[in-house]
């Protein structure tokens, strides 16, 4: 069976991943330190301008960010190495489908890294104190539906991933496309400021773009700034986007497979 | 003078060879221009929204914005054999053959590297304090002009400073540690704004450990007519030279770990 193939390479990815413990530790008390720093400027920012979106609802945003972080941003450079050196020919050469090869990986990739992180930096952020760490979750109904959502959004995350690469595939240094592909993923996404503080006119335009399916929609259930009764209507969306972005990423793989040229050397 | 002359040859020759992939220089210097330009867009929706913050108005914060920019982003082009280049030349061992030439370490490292993508990011800095400026506004003499150039200078030698942490652990570790990014990178997205919003530990960080508040936001509030804490007009041009304090020190340490230093020997 095909799946059992994708499964076990998505188990090897995992088993990789949890290699490096020690950067991670690093990795987290960084993370978190940013965290602090930004639950701080908000707090300045709110103490002289109270604003709909109450305080608490945007510091648990923060914490929210910093601990999936991973899920967003380009995880996986192998691939563009091996267009770069010609190593790609070997993955040709493999009894799979080329796109299922390495969604599987970014998809373990991106499960992992948010997952190691989030489960230190959640705890982190729940012992500060009242104002500065996370709020607990607007109800369990909320918890519940923001897991669901986040689960989704991890599909659509890796599949932009790969789309990404998709693009990239063709010239021979993407770090410029991917740079700014990533930057549009970061705004987009809440990471650098988030997308509750954007102007109210933008937001509902960007609520309907799938960077906003990865973390700000399941953060929004969480927090109880989108209701159970939208419920439907956001895991719609996401499934939209996740069966137009998967498409469309095959058929970019598959025309990208018929003309790529492979790097002598 | 040599090795002034020297360093200004390295840093010809590395350009050339970044010219060398135009079409890649360019789109990545574009890539950069975005990214900072996302940055700032972020502080002007921030303004939008929240208009001021304590006693800043948005001109003074897109001066503090466009300070923590042109800074960060000098260093980078100037001393990316520090800020970036180190910890590939000890994964290398490349560093090793840097240690056989009858050159002082930092001096080779220094030359080894730039990255002249950044002047993009330094363009939106640029445009940032001319924004900052006019609608502050500042109305400019010639002390405030010099209290600008040095404040832009010793933040250059802080952020030096700040790197060669990293490149002391890296001398240790081999990997380089992301803990140290808390300072450098962490230091630039808390500083862009002035450090006395951030309660206290971190207002002690920013004037004690990693002292951008020094270099920095003293200069830049005199500048702006607000002066930090009330402080007099001398101390603008003393704080700054923590910078230089900061980079003393690191240098010392970075002789010290180099005696230290085993090669990967690849």
């Amino acid at each position: 069976m095909r799946i059992k193939a994708y499964l076990s390479i998505f188990r090897m990815r995992l088993k990789q991943e949890l290699q490096y413990r020690g950067a991670m530790i690093g990795g987290i008390c960084c993370q978190a330190f940013f965290g602090l720093i930004l639950v701080a400027l908000y707090r300045a920012l709110y103490a002289g301008h109270p604003q709909t979106v109450p305080l608490e609802a945007t510091v648990s945003y923060v914490w929210l960010q910093q601990a999936f972080f991973r899920m967003l941003g380009a995880t996986d450079n192998d691939l563009a190495d091996r267009i770069r050196t010609g190593d790609i020919a070997y993955d040709l050469a493999r009894p799979l489908n080329l796109y299922g090869y390495y969604y599987s990986r970014v998809m373990a990739q991106k499960l992992t890294g948010s997952l190691m992180r989030a489960a230190p930096m959640l705890v982190f952020a729940a012992l500060l104190p009242k104002g500065w760490g996370i709020s607990a979750p607007a109800s369990l109904p909320a918890l519940i539906a923001g897991i669901a959502a986040l689960m989704l959004g991890l599909v659509v995350s890796s599949a932009i991933e790969n789309l990404t690469v998709g693009f990239t595939m063709r010239t021979l240094d993407p770090r410029g496309i991917q740079a700014m592909l990533n930057l549009l993923m970061m705004i987009l996404s809440g990471s650098i400021l988030p997308l509750t503080l954007f102007p109210d006119a933008w937001q509902r335009v960007i609520a309907l773009m799938p960077h906003t399916q990865m973390l700000d929609a399941p953060i929004r259930l969480y927090t109880g700034q989108r209701s159970l009764s939208e419920l439907l209507q956001i895991i719609g969306l996401q499934i939209f986007w996740a069966a137009a972005l998967l498409g469309l990423g095959l058929l970019l793989w598959s025309r990208n497979r018929k003309r790529l040229t492979v790097q002598g050397g | 003078m040599d090795t002034v002359k020297l360093y200004l040859h390295s840093m010809g020759m590395l350009l050339k060879s970044h010219f060398q992939y135009p079409v890649s220089f360019f789109m990545q210097t574009a890539a950069q221009l975005v990214m900072e330009g996302g940055e700032f867009m972020a502080l002007l929706l921030i303004v939008d929204r929240f208009d001021h913050l304590n006693q800043w108005t948005p001109g003074n914060l897109y001066f503090f914005f466009g300070l923590m920019a042109v800074s960060f982003y000098l260093t980078e082009i100037f001393g990316r054999g520090i800020t970036g280049n180190f910890p590939y030349l000890v994964r290398s061992g490349q560093l090793d053959t840097i240690l056989l030439r009858p050159r002082g370490v930092l001096t080779q490292v220094l030359c080894s590297a730039t990255d002249p993508r950044r002047i993009t990011c330094i363009a939106v800095g640029v445009a940032a304090l001319v924004m900052g400026s006019l609608q502050s506004p500042v109305h400019w003499s010639f002390l405030k002009a010099l209290a600008l150039t040095e404040s832009i200078c010793m933040s250059m030698i802080l952020l030096l400073g700040l790197f060669m942490i990293e490149a002391v652990f890296c001398i240790f570790s081999v990997k380089s540690v992301e803990l140290v990014n808390a300072l450098t990178y962490g230091g630039r997205s808390a500083c862009e704004y002035p450090v006395d919003i951030y309660p206290r530990p971190l207002r002690i960080l920013f004037s004690a450990v990693a002292p951008f508040a020094l270099t920095m936001h003293v200069p830049a509030a005199y500048i702006l007519d607000k002066p930090l804490y009330g402080w007099p007009v001398w101390t603008v041009f003393v704080t700054p030279l923590a910078g230089l304090a900061v980079f003393a020190v690191m240098y010392r340490v970075f002789r010290l770990a180099m005696r230290h230093y085993r090669s990967t020997g690849s």
